[in-house]
């Protein structure tokens, strides 16, 4: 079937199953390999993408359902690395593996999205990807400093 | 965005383009800048090319290596840039890259050890000293007066002139051998045993275009789903390849069959052998894209024939095996004996109890996958190794390739935990793709199939007797006896036996017919004896009607390293130990050691405070941990406040949530739905004190001991709060009402 996707201000036209999970077109039909395969449940969080400025988990969503809206990866973040959240994870060295990381960004981005001055229940609630190795405390430390950045820019 | 050299890595090879630094064979080696040694090389524009061996997985164990390269090379941090030494150059090269017979290691995820510390030393040293003797050639002066003191620059003081590495680089390469010079002392560092640095590969994480394992992308690869045997041991009875031929992208199914000739006739230097890579009876659906072989899959009419494991139709069947078998000696196996423990159960004050610690999954969040192209004459493998020479190895065996027709490429990893460190997982692709030579074969095990075909760490039940001094009220005999599957439970490496219990048994059974598969997991055998170990003795310091730290100070007074009671003293000063709380709060302190290997000044100790509450209907929330170690000294204080937090909500995990069950010989898990991971919401506030360091001369590991202590810290904790005593882990399956 004939799909039409908007990713990263791009379109994209794919010739494809229309059950396909949005993770896997993106990953192995268009290359976008920053979008990680963590459980094919919607549970972990690693495949983490906006879809119209909200966080949502791309293994869960088909193909032909992500058709009509804006959707953003972590490769479409930044030009530069330049998101407050991509910055302050490096000044705090936040990541061990990293494989979580991208999702984490994206779910943290859109939760400064809407709400700019995020509480500790903000985050708990919004930012609850899995991270197997535990960097959580560096997480949520380097969402209020992101947080901080904005807020003084 | 400019891709950085490190992309390189996977498309130069996947186009075998040559000419790119992170070469397969020395030949292949960078044709435009000469080497200054296969570890190092230096491009005209300064960049800083090193080659390491140890992946990374999340242990900063490319960063410390480059550290350590770098506190010698004195070049300009910010221009080092890091690719994986090749496994396969190792072998052809003679031991180019494990040049001390430690291989294991140097392929391996430790980055302190000494043997591996001094030979980086040596090889920043010796580069340097390449260069300072080119630009003494280049200036006409004695090579003594040439100084390297920092930021890749040589400067000659008496004439005013200086040159970048860059511009001598080429020419150093070209020089004979020179002498290395003598290292630096410790107490001259300026970048080792400091606060940082960070991740080298931190931008690269947080724009998501690190390539792990999974990202490698390769021309005219296709890709599998895989499917193997519900009970660990079974066999393909019979599978129905027509039904899904048609469908879309669909291949080729193919078979894995553990019954078949393999190997190659040479003498293996695979650091972990052969034994524990056995290939599982799997089927594979190859297909164009991922998701065509996991639906063809699903739709493949399979049976299997489940064998022996079936006779296990529960969970409680194997446990109660474990817990019959503790009660008797046959074939037991002696592991320690010490003084003499007499007859235990007859001393005047005895206390005796048993435990249980489940099988857990290490979970990393990168499922299994790797890629692999066999061809009439080579394999090529491109994957997310714990340890890159033991897949080498291991692709040769299962290829039937000689290793110099291995080339075997390392990529960034996703987690390990243990799980990719004996390299079953390269042999399963191998497999895979051997039945489909001439295209790169990608083969993602989906989470369900990783988890359900894990290597555990072990179920373990053991019973713990003590006899307690009659004055003291410590422990003057201890009895621990052990049944497992698996030889990880290592109580006769933990500290209170070794000295500060005077008289000491352990033995241990083997539960020969489980055949549930184990396997490394985060500090093997420790994670289940420190919980036994600690739940035990403050179950001692109870029945002495003593304080758990005090008891446990006082069980160390003479331990000859001084770490474990300053590590007790600042975990429980952190945490207020001693301060009246209220019912249902309790605090819980706990210490172990892990790496010990018979030495009291050797591995690293973390003792740790736990703060929890427990509401009378069970409901449990750890507000707090606080954690001291003792590992010797640091070289990253940064990394290991890192690796310190994780490693301890890593091991608060394994405690409250981790168990892998079993139905009918299936493993029951499948997915983070029924196998739960802490989320940020339920992570609670840790504070790692570096107040317990002794200032030993040694940088003990720091990837497994926080996980170790937080169980038993968090269940003391329950006791103090609830009067409830845990014996088991999950906690969290566990009624912990109260009233």
């Amino acid at each position: 079937m004939a799909v039409s996707l908007r990713i990263n201000g791009q379109t994209h036209q794919l010739d494809i199953d229309p059950t396909t999970p949005l993770l896997w077109v993106l990953r192995d039909h268009l290359g976008m390999t920053g979008t990680k395969f963590g459980c094919g449940m919607a549970l972990c969080g690693a495949c983490t993408v906006h879809v119209d400025g909200a966080a949502v988990r791309s293994c869960g969503v088909a193909v032909q359902d992500a058709q009509g809206v804006e959707i953003t990866t972590i490769e479409g973040l930044s030009p530069d690395r330049g998101h407050p959240l991509q910055k302050a994870w490096v000044e705090l060295n936040v990541p061990q593996c990293g494989y979580c990381q991208a999702g984490m960004i994206m779910a943290a981005a859109a939760l400064l999205k809407a709400k700019p001055q995020p509480t500790d229940a903000d985050i708990d609630a919004q930012v609850d990807n899995l991270c197997r190795c535990g960097t959580y405390p560096r997480i949520r430390a380097a969402i209020h400093k992101a947080a901080g950045q904005a807020k003084s820019a | 965005m400019k891709p950085d050299r490190r992309q390189f890595l996977i498309t130069a090879a996947a186009t075998a383009a040559g000419g790119m630094a992170l070469s397969v064979l020395p030949e292949a080696a960078d044709a435009a800048t000469p080497e200054l040694s296969a570890w190092l090389v230096i491009e005209p524009d300064d960049t800083v090319i090193l080659r390491l061996p140890a992946p990374e997985f999340g242990n900063g164990a490319m960063t410390q290596q480059a550290a350590c390269v770098v506190e010698e090379l004195a070049c300009d941090w910010a221009k080092v840039k890091v690719e994986f030494a090749s496994a396969t150059r190792d072998y052809t090269g003679y031991s180019v890259y494990s040049v001390v017979p430690q291989a294991a290691a140097f392929f391996g995820g430790r980055s302190t050890f000494l043997m591996r510390v001094m030979g980086l030393q040596k090889v920043g040293a010796t580069a340097r000293q390449r260069l300072v003797t080119a630009a003494a050639a280049e200036w006409g002066v004695p090579v003594g007066e040439v100084t390297a003191a920092g930021g890749g620059v040589l400067t000659h003081a008496a004439s005013g002139r200086s040159l970048r590495y860059g511009q001598v680089a080429g020419k150093a390469a070209a020089l004979g051998a020179v002498a290395t010079p003598p290292i630096k002392p410790a107490s001259k560092w300026t970048l080792l045993g400091k606060a940082g640095p960070g991740k080298l590969n931190n931008p690269q994480i947080v724009d998501g275009s690190l390539t792990y394992g999974i990202d490698v992308r390769v021309p005219g690869m296709v890709y599998a789903a895989l499917l193997q045997s519900p009970v660990h041991g079974g066999r393909l009875k019979s599978y129905d390849a027509a039904a899904v031929k048609g469908m879309p992208g669909v291949l080729a199914v193919v078979t894995v069959d553990p019954d078949e000739g393999r190997g190659v006739a040479m003498m293996s230097n695979a650091p972990y052998g052969y034994a524990l890579t056995a290939p599982r009876s799997a089927v594979a659906v190859i297909a164009e894209h991922y998701w065509q072989a996991r639906k063809a899959l699903e739709a493949l009419p399979v049976t299997w024939d489940d064998g022996r494991g079936a006779q296990w139709k529960s969970t409680d069947q194997l446990y109660d095996a474990a817990l019959k078998a503790l009660d008797s000696d046959d074939n037991v196996r002696i592991e320690k004996l010490s003084g003499d423990v007499g007859d235990i159960a007859k001393a005047a004050k005895v206390v005796e109890q048993t435990y249980l610690t489940p099988w857990c999954d290490q979970a990393p969040l990168e499922p299994l996958n790797g890629t692999a192209l066999v061809t009439a004459d080579k394999v090529e493998v491109w994957h997310p190794a714990q340890n890159g020479q033991q897949a080498f190895w291991v692709a040769s065996d299962e290829s039937g390739m000689p290793p110099e027709r291995v080339i075997f490429h390392q990529t960034y990893v996703g987690g390990a935990f243990g799980r990719r460190l004996e390299s079953d997982d390269v042999r399963m692709v191998v497999a895979v793709a051997k039945r489909f030579p001439g295209r790169p074969v990608h083969v993602i095990w989906s989470r369900e199939e990783m988890m359900r075909q894990g290597k555990y760490r072990p179920m373990v039940a053991a019973k713990l007797t003590a006899a307690l001094d009659e004055t003291s009220g410590l422990p003057k005999a201890m009895v621990a006896r052990q049944a497992s599957r698996g030889h990880y439970p290592r109580f006769a490496d933990t500290a209170y036996f070794m000295g500060p219990i005077p008289n000491v048994r352990v033995d241990a059974r083997e539960l020969a017919n489980v055949h549930v598969t184990p396997g490394p997991y985060r500090g093997p055998g420790y994670n289940s004896y420190a919980f036994i170990q600690e739940t035990f003795i403050d179950e001692c310091a109870h029945g002495a009607g003593a304080d758990p730290l005090d008891y446990r100070l006082k069980l160390l007074a003479d331990w000859p390293n001084p770490g474990w009671v300053k590590s007790l003293k600042a975990a429980a000063a952190g945490a207020g130990w001693g301060k009246k709380l209220p019912k249902g709060v309790g605090q819980g302190i706990a210490i172990c050691g892990w790496g010990l290997n018979g030495a009291a000044q050797g591995g690293t100790c973390v003792a740790v405070v736990a703060t929890v509450e427990v509401s009378k209907k069970g409901a449990l929330v750890v507000r707090q941990l606080d954690a001291a170690f003792d590992c010797g000294r640091v070289m990253n204080h940064d990394a290991v406040a890192n690796l310190m937090e994780g490693g301890l909500v890593f091991g608060l995990n394994m405690a409250l949530n981790e168990e892998m069950t079993v139905k009918d010989g299936r493993m029951v898990e499948g997915n983070f739905d029924s196998y739960p991971v802490l989320r940020m919401a339920q992570a609670p506030k840790i504070n790692v004190h570096f107040e317990g360091l002794s200032g030993a001369d040694r940088y003990s590991e720091m990837g497994e001991p926080p996980v170790g202590p937080v169980g038993p810290a968090v269940g003391n904790a329950i006791f103090r709060a609830t009067g409830k005593r845990l014996r088991r882990t999950p906690f969290l399956k566990q009624d912990l009402s109260w009233s």
